[in-house]
């Protein structure tokens, strides 16, 4: 039997948690203003279409990366817009732009390509050479030759961790989330506030789903956010709406998603059926919250629309 | 646990069932005049397109009973969110409860021999138990472990789908190049209730179970139960209604009846399970039951409208080739206007103010 745990095992598991990574903190930052962003999966299957496409069109990935956080903040606008200025349903809007993004990309594939599917192959995000870490082991392996995304990622639980605890607009963002009306009252536009936490949020989504279609793959194929969307909101509430435990959380979903792909390598389909090991992700998902939940408690506005008082 | 509850119970659920009819007719509008724009972009008139689709989903006998076919599982599956949304529990996994009750119910109806009619029964029952079963892991890890369901009962749906196609393409794949189960006995089978056309018999189990999930919401302890834990649950316990129990009935008959809709499916159109069986009827049930604002009744309506959205929407991609994704766009625009109907709302108070004015 081959060695299960291996470098090449930490490479994926890098590979496979950075877009968990960034779609986490995309819902966490919407969470802690107060707006529950359900539409995670949708952002990202949109950014990954947007990328493939921007980077098929122009032959530069980095205006697809430009591309796929557009789509990102216009889907963030309009949940934004239902949800926060005229108090819409933050879970039926969330499955709303989930659908629309579905059968938005799908459309868009059929009509552009004449075949459904996935497109043609496009140019991918560059590797960064970092020349001092070449010789390096195990860890010069793991950190050059990675692209800007996976840096991002990883330094994004510290950003975001200076972000929300550490500036005046983090910590109004928290306030929103936490008792939006006393942050009225000490003269926060609570609104406003949601609304750029919210589009942040969808900035973010769609470069996860960027990641998949110019890092991971070198195209777009129809539904491949294949459910991390709602893995990464699984992490959320696993690492209770906190910078690092939602960054360890991601990790952990990523680490697990790695096994199993070793797994299927190690175990042909002929001994052990890889529909087995396809499904492990969502059952261990299931499983880990059944395990830690119970104690999870978001923000204390999450989910509410905010109303201001008319004099 | 109580008060994780009342959170994501926290829902304009009361407000849906409030929400006056216009609401949904106008945001299907909004979604065909937005949804213009697009057909535009693919180069053909907005205006011959929905001719075309409105051919295609009722234009001759044949297409119409085709429409009303489709609406069978929708209405069915339409039928299962609703009664969990009716408790505050969001079942979203309605697509693998569906799955896991039609290829329990094709695997009854070739494995066993039975007269028909008790054949049928036991089908139907097949499917309502292992869509019940299915769910109702989900169930329990809300009552007692405080899972989200709207997480576990989608991430659900993926075990379901692989261990669905697991089951059809390598253990019980009938001879031949689709991966298929082997055709039901005829005991089992759903009649095609009019010569020359696909509508079968399974119309007139949806016409039953309108009535029983309308009977069972309005006129029983239980359904009186479940509908308190939906709209106040600290309010049910302090009255002594227990909410764990009813959040676990709720999503159980929830997945039962989708499992009904995934057996219904089987018996009375294909009569036989194969890879990939549901083009998303499941997903379609959340759409279906939220544009009938939660009422049994209109949920057949609305599920004949989403019908006419994929025979209509088939119509429009052979004669203009315009992609029927479409109209999986338009169902998320409709989705959309539904949760954010204040949008528009405001928009018509003020003009009949200023009517009154």
């Amino acid at each position: 039997m081959q060695n299960i745990f291996s470098e090449a095992l930490l490479a994926t598991t890098i590979n496979l948690s950075t877009p968990i990574i960034i779609a986490v903190f995309a819902g966490l930052i919407s969470e802690r203003s107060g707006v529950i962003n359900l539409a995670l999966e949708g952002m990202m299957l949109a950014g990954a279409c947007a990328a493939a496409l921007g980077s098929y069109f122009t032959g530069n990935p980095y205006i697809g990366l430009m591309a796929s956080i557009a789509i990102g903040m216009l889907m963030a606008l309009a949940h934004a817009y239902a949800t926060i200025t005229w108090r819409g349903d933050q879970i039926i809007s969330g499955l709303a732009l989930i659908v629309a993004s579905v059968g938005g990309t799908g459309f868009i594939l059929q009509l552009i390509f004449k075949h459904g599917g996935n497109t043609p192959d496009v140019t991918t995000l560059p590797r960064i050479i970092i020349p001092f870490l070449q010789n390096i082991p195990v860890l010069g392996v793991l950190i050059n030759k990675q692209t800007i995304l996976v840096y991002f990622a990883y330094l994004l639980p510290v950003l975001m961790y200076l972000f929300l605890y550490k500036t005046p607009l983090g910590m109004r963002i928290r306030a929103c989330g936490e008792d939006p009306r006393t942050a009225d009252t000490l003269g926060i536009n609570v609104y406003l506030t949601r609304y750029v936490a919210v589009l942040i949020s969808g900035a973010l989504a769609g470069l996860s789903g960027a990641y998949l279609s110019i890092v991971q793959l070198s195209k777009f194929q129809e539904n491949m956010s294949a459910g991390r969307g709602w893995i990464a909101i699984a992490a959320l509430i696993l690492g209770k709406w906190r910078p690092w435990s939602v960054f360890l959380a991601a990790l952990f979903f990523g680490f697990t998603d790695a096994i199993q792909l070793t797994m299927q390598v190690v175990f042909p389909d002929s001994k052990l059926p890889r529909e087995i090991f396809l499904s492990l992700p969502y059952i261990l998902t299931i499983l880990v919250l059944a395990g830690f939940v119970g104690k999870a408690i978001g923000p204390a506005a999450g989910g509410k629309p905010y109303e201001k008082e008319q004099l | 646990m109580h008060k994780d509850m009342a959170k994501s119970s926290f829902s304009l659920r009361d407000w849906l069932e409030t929400t006056p009819i216009i609401v949904p007719v106008i945001a299907v509008i909004l979604a065909f005049a937005f949804g213009a724009l697009f057909i535009l972009a693919t180069g053909h008139n907005p205006i011959q397109a929905y001719v075309l689709f409105i051919r295609g989903a009722f234009g001759n006998t044949f297409n119409l009973m085709e429409t009303i076919t489709k609406s069978i599982p929708l209405t069915i599956a339409g039928l299962a969110f609703l009664f969990a949304y009716r408790c505050g529990v969001f079942n979203i996994g309605t697509e693998g409860q569906l799955l896991i009750g039609a290829i329990a119910a094709a695997l009854v109806g070739f494995l066993i021999k039975l007269p028909p009619v008790i054949h049928q029964i036991v089908l139907i029952l097949t499917g309502a138990v292992f869509g019940a079963l299915y769910a109702g892991i989900a169930g329990w890890l809300k009552a007692y472990r405080g899972v989200n369901e709207i997480l576990s009962t989608l991430m659900l749906n993926y075990p379901a789908i692989y261990l669905t196609h697991f089951l059809v393409v390598k253990v019980f794949k009938a001879p031949g190049v689709v991966p298929a189960t082997p055709l039901i006995n005829k005991s089992a089978e759903l009649p095609v209730i009019i010569p020359d056309t696909r509508l079968h018999a399974g119309i007139f189990i949806v016409i039953g179970l309108i009535f029983l999930v309308d009977f069972i919401l309005r006129k029983t302890v239980l359904g009186y139960e479940i509908r308190a834990v939906g709209f106040n649950p600290t309010a049910a316990a302090y009255s002594g209604i227990s909410i764990r129990k009813n959040v676990i009935i709720a999503i159980m008959i929830s997945g039962a009846l989708a499992g009904i809709a995934g057996s219904v499916e089987v018996m009375g159109l294909h009569h036989r399970f194969f890879d990939q069986f549901s083009p998303g009827y499941g997903f379609d049930g959340i759409s279906v039951s939220l544009v009938a604002l939660l009422n049994p009744f209109a949920t057949f309506f609305s599920a004949l409208f989403f019908g006419a959205m994929r025979t209509g929407s088939t119509e429009m991609q052979i004669f203009l080739e315009i992609p029927r994704q479409l109209m999986t766009l338009y169902q998320g625009i409709i989705l959309f206007f539904i949760a954010g109907q204040l949008i528009f709302i405001t928009f018509i108070r003020k003009i009949i103010r200023k009517r009154k004015e």
